[in-house]
């Protein structure tokens, strides 16, 4: 009778607040950047072999899908390191009241855009 | 594991509509989860047309006004009716909390009531919570002293006492621990916030002995560290605790004693 009974609604249900948000976009930035420092590594290797490999991943740059992911993986760099931050003083002991881990939470996703613009506009100059 | 969708036989319908026979002007909908053990149909949500004219202000109010002039099979766990025994704990409006401390003025539109979130339920709005009470009995929370000497008042200092606020008001109502997506996902192995935190209550409670033991019993990948702090715990405490800061401060002690 126990494994007919049903199981209750949970992620389906369950309103998002600011910190489990925050808490998945850590994770998942987490998959993401060890993907693109994998293939940062390659990129370097290609250059190993010449100027033409060179050429055209530097095209690729130029492509608006090239902007894109250069952008979004600034992001996803900038909102990492501001949420390991919040953790490393979660570790610490500090800022577990709901007040101020809500607005650490906001200012790691507004920081997250800011630092975003601050990289890439002093990676252009 | 991480299992985002439910079951095939967990999976909801659309349900029966109760309209209303009042005639009130003030009519609010009320959403609530049912599930007859009875039969074999799956859980469905039933709309209850409740006339708010005459409806006291909490969410418990609400339920039994239906189970008393509406629908007398629906199901829920009750008792004091004023936050202190943990019963009434359920999931309104896409948050964990207790009905009785709960307003229904604060929630907007229709009012969305389950049971508590990743457990089996037993029927309507009743959760199985055996799995968390087995837990909850691991930590043996119960006070471990050597001497036997019954005449003497066993002291505590001010501060020592002190140590005890926000914890000794848990009332294991469950609503942190079913709130917590790491709970859902490792239920079976993961102790979860509720148990964690109690655990903390007898790991830091100057009178207690056995410390070491305590802490060396919980200091588990599984047990312990899957503590990603969501914060869902907090957020969701009846009793305004803060689960995740007792969680955090036992994962403290582990590396500084």
């Amino acid at each position: 009778m126990k494994d007919n009974n049903p199981l209750s609604p949970h992620i389906q249900i369950y309103n998002w607040h600011i910190s489990s948000l925050v808490s998945i976009c850590h994770r998942i930035t987490g998959i993401i950047n060890i993907t693109i420092i994998t293939l940062i590594c390659f990129w370097v290797s290609v250059l190993l072999l010449g100027n033409s490999n060179y050429e055209v991943i530097q095209n690729f740059f130029q492509t608006f899908l090239g902007k894109f992911i250069i952008i979004f993986t600034i992001w996803s760099f900038s909102f990492q390191i501001l949420s390991e931050i919040r953790h490393l003083f979660w570790d610490l002991g500090f800022g577990f009241e709901l007040k101020i881990s809500n607005i650490t939470g906001l200012l790691v996703i507004f920081g997250s855009f800011i630092l975003t613009v601050f990289i890439f506009i002093l990676g252009r100059s | 594991m991480v299992q985002i969708n439910l079951p095939q036989n967990s999976k909801i319908q659309k349900g029966k509509y109760y309209k209303d026979k009042t005639g009130s002007k003030n009519i609010r909908k009320v959403n609530i989860y049912r599930w007859d053990p009875s039969n074999q149909e799956n859980p469905r949500i039933d709309t209850y047309e409740v006339d708010m004219d005459n409806c006291p202000s909490k969410v418990l109010d609400l339920l039994n006004k239906i189970k008393n002039e509406i629908d007398p099979s629906i199901a829920y766990r009750r008792s004091c009716a004023h936050g202190v025994c943990g019963s009434c704990a359920m999931n309104m409006d896409g948050k964990n909390g207790l009905a009785c401390t709960k307003p229904h003025k604060e929630i907007d539109g229709d009012i969305n009531i389950y049971p508590l979130p990743h457990l089996k339920v037993q029927k309507d709005l009743i959760g199985d919570l055996s799995t968390l009470y087995k837990q909850y009995e691991s930590v043996e929370p119960w006070l471990k002293i050597s001497k036997k000497d019954d005449t003497k008042e066993n002291l505590q200092s001010i501060e020592d006492r002190s140590k005890l606020d926000g914890l000794y008001e848990c009332i294991m109502c469950a609503c942190c621990s079913t709130s917590c997506p790491s709970y859902w996902w490792n239920g079976d192995k993961y102790l979860g916030p509720a148990v964690l935190l109690q655990a903390y209550r007898w790991i830091i409670d100057s009178r207690d002995e056995d410390r070491k033991d305590r802490l060396k019993k919980v200091a588990d990948e599984l047990k312990l560290y899957r503590c990603h702090t969501i914060m869902n715990c907090t957020n969701a405490c009846p009793k305004g605790l803060n689960p995740a800061k007792a969680i955090a401060e036992i994962k403290k002690m582990l590396i500084t004693n």
